[in-house]
């Protein structure tokens, strides 16, 4: 072996990659040459110095957050197949609960949906970013007019839409998200006469809204006459209610235009 | 399919197998992304797939190697996603501009002593940000956690001896920039 072989060789003899007739070829070839004996040196010192690098562990926060998901995900692999199984399942159980639960108020309603949502792989129907993609198709696959508006700014994706059935009709189902948080809306006709939206009133920016904590679920709700509007996420109520007021203004704009 | 009536096995399986690797797939995440919140969300996601893919793990096999491939899966998506083609615009750069790095790390001469008392902490990383992604990554792997060539290979998905002239490459470049933070810290003399 001489000097340009070896040189070709260096860095897997240094990490002692080399096959047992090469690597003996190598140190034959230093046992004689100071030179390449120095490139050794060197490099070796250079391996030295980036294992020498502080090897940070993950934040333990990091690691209970994992196990937990993952915990939360082997209990929905369980689950699922009696939630999602099939489409007939899925409407079984929405038509039941109102039965089931005479007392459950619209808002514990969607939560529970939202709940469910947030735990199917795709939940949106129709997947799209697009908020007037979104509208279309609402509008055309079930006549109903939906304002979605469009959070990016503020880093909440538009997933998509979905059709859901709340307070016994029709509601349309908008899910974001911002990292891995789903936070959902929904917009239900207020023709239903029996809606109640329970929960503590607050006012933001002059306009009232009903807050509510259901199974670690922040929601905000509000009724504009027309319809009755409602978020549900893991979001704070902050976020959850700049989302509200902004969709607020949309409509009023485009009701103005 | 779905092995939903033992949830807790499958769970404490991969805690067993896989979260012991968690350190290595946090400290990879974060001198790919530089931003620690980028990182912990990249290694959650990583883990999420991992264990939903998990059944097609094979037992036995190298799990450290398996979780860095959806890792770095993960990661090259994502730069995708934000309208990045690094990787492979990288490819092409590292091709043609082999032979000049190489010559260059080797011909400089650096007294290695020197440069090596005054790398500074946090230098080592900044240096390997001003690497291309194909570079950074097989030192990632190699250098600050001690994967094999084999290894790195499964990873990065390429053959061993692509492996081993990035690696190189990859080492003479860090070099490079190392020495330029040296003599911008003031601690080691121009000698041209």
């Amino acid at each position: 072996m001489n000097c340009v072989e070896f040189e070709a060789r260096l860095h897997p003899y240094v990490d002692g990659e080399l096959e047992m007739a090469d690597m003996a070829a190598a140190d034959a070839h230093l046992a004689e040459c100071s030179g390449c004996q120095g490139r050794v040196t060197q490099e070796r010192q250079f391996r030295h110095l980036l294992r020498r690098q502080p090897r940070e562990a993950a934040p333990p926060e990091l690691r209970a957050t994992i196990q937990a998901r993952v915990r939360r995900t082997a209990r929905i692999a369980a689950i699922r197949p009696w939630i999602i199984g099939t489409t007939a399942a899925v409407l079984v159980v929405v038509a039941l609960l109102p039965a089931l639960r005479p007392t459950s108020s619209l808002v514990t309603e969607l939560v529970s949906k939202h709940g469910t949502y947030a735990q199917i792989e795709q939940p949106a129907e129709f997947a799209s970013a697009d908020p007037r993609a979104v509208e279309a198709w609402f509008r055309e696959r079930a006549g109903l007019r939906v304002t979605v508006a469009d959070y990016s700014p503020s880093g909440i994706r538009l997933v998509g839409g979905r059709l859901a059935e709340a307070g016994n009709q029709k509601a349309a189902y908008v899910l974001y998200e911002k990292g891995h948080t789903l936070m959902s809306m929904f917009t239900v006709p207020a023709s239903a006469p029996d809606l109640v939206l329970e929960g503590a009133r607050v006012s933001y920016r002059g306009h009232a809204y009903v807050t509510l904590e259901r199974t670690g679920y922040n929601t905000v709700a509000w009724s504009d006459g027309k319809a009755v509007f409602g978020l549900v996420s893991m979001l704070g109520y902050d976020a959850l209610l700049e989302c509200a007021d902004r969709l607020r203004l949309e409509r009023a704009e485009r009701a103005g235009a | 399919m779905l092995e939903w009536s033992r949830p807790g096995d499958r769970t404490r399986e991969f805690e067993d197998t896989a979260l012991v690797h968690l350190d290595t797939l946090y400290r990879s995440a974060l001198r790919l992304t530089h931003n620690r919140a980028e990182a912990e969300d990249l290694v959650q996601e990583t883990c999420l797939r991992a264990f939903r893919a998990f059944h097609r793990f094979n037992p036995g096999t190298n799990c450290r190697a398996w979780l860095l491939t959806i890792l770095r899966n993960e990661f090259l998506n994502r730069l995708k996603r934000g309208g990045h083609e690094v990787l492979d615009r990288d490819r092409g750069d590292l091709e043609r501009g082999a032979t000049s790095i190489t010559d260059a790390g080797r011909t400089r001469g650096h007294p290695e002593e020197e440069l090596l008392q005054t790398v500074l902490h946090g230098d080592v990383d900044r240096a390997l940000k001003a690497l291309p992604l194909a570079y950074r990554e097989v030192v990632i792997l190699a250098d600050l956690e001690g994967l094999s060539y084999r290894e790195i290979a499964q990873v990065v998905d390429c053959p061993i001896g692509t492996v081993m002239s990035r690696l190189s490459r990859a080492r003479a470049q860090l070099r490079e920039v190392l020495g330029r933070f040296a003599r911008e810290h003031g601690y080691v003399k121009e000698w041209e």
